[in-house]
């Protein structure tokens, strides 16, 4: 059967929801950042200031050089928030298949063989806008696909307003004229790539095939060739399953530059995201730092965990080569979080070598005795001595 | 369901009282996944193949997808390929230009919905473009002039309006669409007091135009066309049209397309089969063609 997926997508949507509030800031340039800060950055912006050359994280002294008549917000995270719930509330009654962005105006929503109870997805997917719109004052992008990749690309298409219809089987034909930066997943460094190569179309990228394109980006590319082609089988979560992560956010009291104590706070979430991935009974394979300067401007950096795992002593190195890529700025950070994610159940796979199982054990050993030990005492009865640095 | 023996299926209607005016009929969009479950497709069948299949059975359907999209001639142009040569079309002109107006923009999207449409008025396939205007679309000033403007901006297109809003029902409205050669819409609806009336008018010798939405007048303001486009024309209620109506119509015109829009549980295309059977049978014993 096809798959009919909706995607509703509020352009500048932090914007959006400040004009729903003030509408005195309809049709003007608007930005939001923190004004107060030093070296603050750009968040968010309308459509005036992105015409006028405004652009997200720049520098907020450039962009009021570059659109003098500007109006600055400050973030207001608790809005967007709200405004994301009212989004999803509208959306519930139509399929337990939902998917929201984080904060960001995005929703993926899957009307798959629904159509006898609401009738024709299109349909679906317009009452979505119109319900945005009368109840809620915003005014989404939406888009109807067979898939979540095709769903994304024909609401970037249309952006910042309007709406897409791709039918389905159309998808390659939807793609072959539009421009590679279009394609989600198509990192910077390959677009830089194909564009020294002249291929800035689709259908030139897809016209090579797999093996080709792999040899022009010096990388496997199947996951790009199979993007390019419009081809996506990643479902759309259930709305009350979220993707299993483990992430844990530390605020420090004063802004830091010092890596030490960044690396002593860090230390302390690796100790409980372990501990919480060892109660779910999963390991992750992938970990990502992201620290937000004290001028607005967030770094994130992830490293992948090979082999997967859930031990403090293994996580605490990723996360330590993470933060250090995340932090390569001279401005003080006021906030770390850390993010455990792609989670899987332990491998079976045990260390071909003797003298690694004896280390791994030994390792093993010691965090189990260290969670006993928490489990009978508390959290804090016990830490690892880096944990107290600074 | 469809099978292959269906594939001899009929261009057209001969009506016995107007031998000159052929009918077709079709059903309003035939791309409903739900019509696999209720039989008239194959399970499973692909949304990129219901055309061709559908075309085994109907010798005309009405785009309503056009509706919600504007037209883009590619893909009317892979369109033509999956139909027989005498397959026509009716495509329902966009939204923009008539739910959501856009007082600056609508020109723009005229000429957009041409461009797009072209193909099928190129091949001949092109047997009308439906302007239909919503309950909320009253006859005053403003929209008399907004539809003047509109029906010039698609001049040279086979034009059909169909009414929601009874204010319309009105002499000098028919005059001026028959001065313009414009069809008016005949509309099988509720018996509700703010609708448009079920009416016979011909307006344009060229083409008779009639849509069936069924008769669930309790559904119809629910907000939901699962709802409001659910019923199931009784065999009795389609011979006062096969027998009264439409001969009426066909004697005013050269050709007429029928269309049905109850397409919940594909109760359309059962309807419309129906409706050709009815009109089959008073056509003096002559079979399709």
């Amino acid at each position: 059967m096809d798959r009919n997926i909706i995607h509703i997508n509020v352009a500048d949507f932090a914007v959006a929801v400040e004009r729903r509030l003030d509408r005195r800031l309809a049709g003007r340039p608007v930005i939001i950042a923190p004004e107060g800060a030093a070296r603050a950055v750009v968040y968010d912006m309308s459509e005036e200031a992105y015409q006028a050359g405004v652009r997200k994280g720049m520098p907020l002294a450039r962009a009021g050089r570059l659109c003098r008549d500007l109006v600055i917000r400050p973030p207001q995270p608790a809005r967007y928030e709200q405004a994301m719930a009212d989004l999803l509330r509208h959306a519930l009654p139509y399929s337990p298949r939902i998917e929201p962005g984080d904060r960001d105006g995005h929703l993926f929503v899957d009307v798959t063989g629904t159509s006898r109870l609401f009738g024709p997805a299109v349909d679906v997917a317009r009452r979505l806008h119109s319900q945005a719109w009368k109840e809620l004052g915003l005014d989404p992008i939406w888009s109807l696909a067979a898939n979540k990749l095709i769903a994304k690309v024909a609401s970037r298409l249309v952006k910042p307003q309007g709406d897409c219809i791709v039918p389905p089987g159309g998808e390659a034909a939807f793609l072959a004229p539009l421009p590679v930066w279009l394609v989600p997943g198509i990192e910077g460094p390959d677009l830089i790539r194909l564009r020294e190569l002249n291929l800035t179309r689709v259908h030139q990228v897809v016209g090579l095939g797999a093996a080709r394109l792999a040899v022009a980006l010096g990388r496997p590319a199947a996951e790009i060739d199979a993007a390019l082609r419009g081809i996506d089988t990643s479902p759309v979560l259930a709305v009350d399953q979220a993707a299993p992560r483990v992430a844990l956010n530390h605020t420090f009291g004063t802004d830091v530059h010092a890596l030490p104590v960044m690396e002593s706070r860090l230390h302390t979430l690796v100790a409980t995201a372990g501990r919480r991935l060892r109660q779910q009974g999963r390991v992750a394979r992938r970990l990502a730092v992201a620290a937000d300067y004290s001028d607005g401007r967030r770094c994130v950096r992830q490293v992948r965990l090979e082999p997967p795992t859930a031990n403090d002593l293994a996580l605490f190195p990723a996360a330590r080569r993470a933060l250090h890529l995340a932090v390569s700025r001279r401005t003080r950070v006021r906030h770390l979080r850390l993010i455990c994610d792609r989670l899987v159940f332990p491998p079976a796979q045990l260390p071909l070598f003797a003298e690694e199982g004896q280390t791994v054990l030994r390792q093993k050993r010691l965090i189990a005795a260290m969670d006993k030990i928490r489990d009978r005492f508390g959290g804090q009865a016990v830490r690892m001595g880096s944990a107290w640095t600074g | 369901m469809i099978s292959s023996a269906a594939s001899s299926a009929t261009p057209s209607v001969p009506l016995d009282t107007a031998p000159a005016c052929p009918l077709r009929v079709g059903t309003s969009g035939y791309a409903y996944p739900e019509w696999s479950e209720a039989g008239f497709y194959p399970p499973g069948t692909p949304a990129r193949e219901m055309l061709a299949l559908y075309a085994r059975q109907f010798s005309v359907t009405e785009l309503n997808y056009t509706w919600y999209q504007m037209p883009r001639a590619a893909a009317m142009e892979r369109m033509l390929p999956k139909v027989p040569a005498d397959f026509g079309f009716a495509a329902k002109l966009t939204r923009t230009m008539t739910h959501e107006i856009d007082p600056h923009g609508w020109r723009g999207k005229a000429v957009q919905f041409r461009d797009g449409i072209a193909p099928l008025m190129q091949a001949g396939r092109l047997l009308s473009v439906l302007i239909q205007l919503p309950p909320t679309f009253e006859r005053n000033a403003a929209n008399r002039r907004y539809l003047a403007h509109l029906l010039d901006a698609l001049a040279g297109l086979p034009l059909a309006v169909e009414f929601r809003h009874r204010t319309w029902a009105l002499a000098p409205v028919f005059d001026e669409l028959q001065r313009r050669r414009v069809t008016l819409v005949a509309v099988d609806a509720p018996d509700l007091p703010y609708l448009f009336p079920k009416l016979d008018v011909v307006t344009n010798p060229d083409l008779f135009y009639v849509r069936f939405h069924g008769r669930n007048a309790r559904g119809w303001r629910s907000g939901n066309m699962q709802k409001q486009f659910d019923y199931l024309y009784s065999s009795n209620e389609l011979q006062q049209w096969s027998r009264t109506i439409i001969p009426k119509m066909a004697a005013r015109a050269h050709s007429g397309i029928a269309f049905f829009n109850n397409h919940v549980r594909a109760q359309a295309p059962r309807n419309a089969n129906m409706l050709m059977t009815e009109l089959c049978t008073r056509s003096s014993g002559r079979a399709f063609h």
